[in-house]
């Protein structure tokens, strides 16, 4: 009998400690989703702009993906811009008839991938945070931009202007919009500030005051050489 | 022999390149094949004995090879890049088949925002913002400019060339700038051709050891552009080129050949010609579809003996010549639609008598067409309306309207 009370005290600390785990997991896990909208001076949705939510504490470690690929086709690089997490590692195949000669000299990664046509080298790891823009040496109208970031949060604008993300832990974020032709005051960047209430769901909306800088890129043909 | 060994270094040269390892990317060899169907009512062509500015006459119609143009690329220790170009147009020059480029590039990578450039060999000094596929052809028509034209006929870069770019957009700028000199030889009766026949618009460009025209007919009769002669003096070139993000590129050039004028070549039975020039171009493309390329191109040239600086002396002949156009082309997909306005005028300043002269303008229209990715068909219908003083004297008609339409079937290997 008091061997059977034991287990039951035992029994009931365990499972109270198994509330105080769950309830504090489940408190933990209570979150937001967030939907950032980018939008010009007349109210249309912008695409294509790099949007990071970062807090100002530090998370749980959360990686996302460990690799991503840039292609280069019809001497572009295919997609140009490329928002990834710190760590991971990028594939550089190249899909086109002639070699290409790919670069950086960008302070977070530096590399060069002597010239190669097809598939040939293992993804290169993207190992600090910042912006890395690369080049090929060969064909100079060719340039791409990876952005690292800490932040598991992040993504590109869709067609609507929009970009959902979701389970973002409550507290305090900076959100960053970024694209290479924006020509705003403080530069190719904004910046919004964010508190986020447990199971809120709110709707920051970035509003650029000038339209992107023009800069169409030309698809490339290999006749086409560099007179 | 003499013959059979010029024919021969051509060939061998690219039969070495041909023989190289084999290239990473199979493509890098290219051949493209150009057969026309012509339609000229022109003037004699300067290439046949007379004075037209045009590359087919009257003599030419019919089914005729535009070119074969044949081209080799080769990359050695990832920075070192050899380029052979070579074509035949089938018109009796001195070889069957010759080069018009044979070169290497040292391209070390950048250096922070900065980049050199080092060429050295044969060809095109940077001023041509049309002649942009493989082989120095035209991207937009058959026949390029008048400015290109004679570029063509009467310019190699026989030396080295350095250049020096800052790569602003690779660090989040708009720009990227570069500048770029040269030192040659080889070019020392460069401006005879347009002091004589004045401006031409066609495509067909002098190679390196051939000739424009047949020897003994006519004004412009066999002429060896790219031969040293009597003078070992070197020319140079400067330049300076920017381009704004992706859509829009200027260059300008100051060219001067420092040919001895008073160099007598016995060989060649000429004196060298000095020809200066200053030239800027703008190519802008505002969107996928629209191109907009407009060059001008100034200068003179010189030759004879000018020792005691007299206009009234005997054997001194001086040049002065202009031309500028405007280009508009539209692409989507496989279709390009291009126009061209050329203008241009030569006089002569200097004289012991007769003062020639060249004014005119042309028009040029071109649709292409790419069937698939070897096939392509060019159409291009080119009207040249001209007043060249020197075919007075040859008892031709000094005004001419010149037309050709031309249908080119491509074939690209």
């Amino acid at each position: 009998m008091a061997g059977s009370g034991r287990r039951c005290v035992r029994a009931a600390l365990a499972a109270l400690t198994m509330c105080a785990v769950i309830g504090g997991w489940c408190r933990g896990a209570i979150s937001a989703d967030l939907t950032v909208s980018v939008l010009d001076s007349a109210g249309h949705g912008v695409a294509g702009i790099v949007i990071i939510a970062e807090s100002d504490a530090a998370l749980p470690d959360k990686h996302l993906a460990h690799t991503a690929i840039m292609d280069q086709q019809h001497m572009q690089f295919v997609p140009r811009i490329l928002v990834v997490q710190t760590g991971t590692g990028v594939d550089f195949p190249n899909s086109d008839q002639i070699q290409h000669q790919v670069y950086s000299f960008s302070a977070p990664k530096s590399f060069k991938l002597s010239l190669y046509a097809g598939h040939k080298y293992p993804p290169v790891v993207f190992d600090r945070p910042g912006l890395v823009t690369l080049g090929c040496n060969i064909h100079d109208g060719m340039l791409g931009y990876i952005y690292v970031t800490d932040s598991p949060f992040f993504g590109r604008s869709d067609d609507s202007g929009q970009l959902q993300l979701h389970g973002l832990p409550a507290g305090n974020y900076t959100l960053t919009a970024w694209h290479p032709q924006l020509q705003e005051a403080g530069g190719s960047s904004l910046q919004l500030r964010l508190t986020l209430a447990d199971n809120s769901q709110p709707t920051p909306v970035f509003h650029l005051t000038h339209p992107l800088r023009a800069d169409t890129t030309h698809n490339g043909d290999k006749r086409w050489t560099d007179y | 022999m003499d013959r059979l060994l010029i024919g021969a270094v051509p060939l061998a040269a690219l039969l070495v390149a041909l023989l190289a390892p084999p290239p990473v990317a199979a493509n890098d060899f290219y051949a493209v094949v150009d057969l026309r169907a012509v339609a000229a009512d022109g003037l004699r062509s300067f290439l046949n004995g007379g004075l037209g500015e045009l590359r087919f006459d009257d003599q030419h119609d019919g089914v005729r090879l535009g070119s074969v143009s044949i081209g080799y690329r080769h990359d050695f220790f990832d920075i070192v890049h050899f380029t052979a170009n070579a074509v035949a147009y089938g018109d009796h020059d001195r070889s069957p088949l010759d080069l018009t480029e044979f070169f290497a590039e040292v391209r070390p990578y950048p250096c922070g925002s900065w980049r050199s450039r080092l060429k050295i060999g044969a060809f095109y000094a940077p001023i041509s913002l049309e002649n942009r596929l493989q082989g120095w052809r035209s991207a937009y028509s058959l026949s390029a400019s008048a400015i290109n034209t004679w570029i063509g006929e009467e310019f190699r870069t026989i030396g080295a060339e350095y250049d020096l770019d800052w790569l602003g957009r690779q660090h989040g700028h708009s720009w990227e700038l570069g500048v770029t000199g040269a030192v040659y030889g080889w070019n020392n009766y460069s401006g005879e051709v347009i002091a004589l026949r004045g401006w031409a618009i066609h495509d067909r460009q002098t190679t390196l050891f051939g000739r424009i025209g047949e020897p003994g007919v006519g004004s412009v009769s066999g002429l060896r552009e790219f031969s040293g002669g009597a003078d070992q003096r070197a020319g140079y070139y400067v330049g300076a080129s920017a381009k704004y993000l992706s859509g829009l590129e200027l260059r300008v050039l100051h060219y001067d050949n420092r040919a001895d004028t008073t160099a007598y070549s016995n060989g060649l039975n000429a004196f060298g010609w000095n020809t200066r020039f200053d030239s800027a171009g703008l190519r802008w493309t505002p969107t996928d579809q629209w191109t907009v390329i407009s060059q001008w191109l100034a200068g003179k040239t010189v030759v004879g003996d000018s020792a005691f600086n007299n206009a009234q002396l005997t054997g001194f002949y001086a040049f002065e010549f202009r031309s500028a156009f405007v280009l508009l082309s539209w692409q989507r997909g496989a279709d390009r639609l291009s126009g061209r306005y050329d203008d241009f005028e030569m006089h002569q300043t200097r004289s012991d008598g007769f003062f020639n002269t060249d004014r005119g303008h042309a028009w040029t229209l071109a649709y292409q067409r790419e069937l698939n990715k070897s096939w392509s068909v060019v159409v291009e219908a080119l009207q040249i309306d001209s007043r060249l003083a020197l075919r007075g004297v040859i008892g031709e008609p000094v005004a001419a309207r010149e037309r050709e339409l031309q249908l080119a079937v491509r074939f690209q290997l």
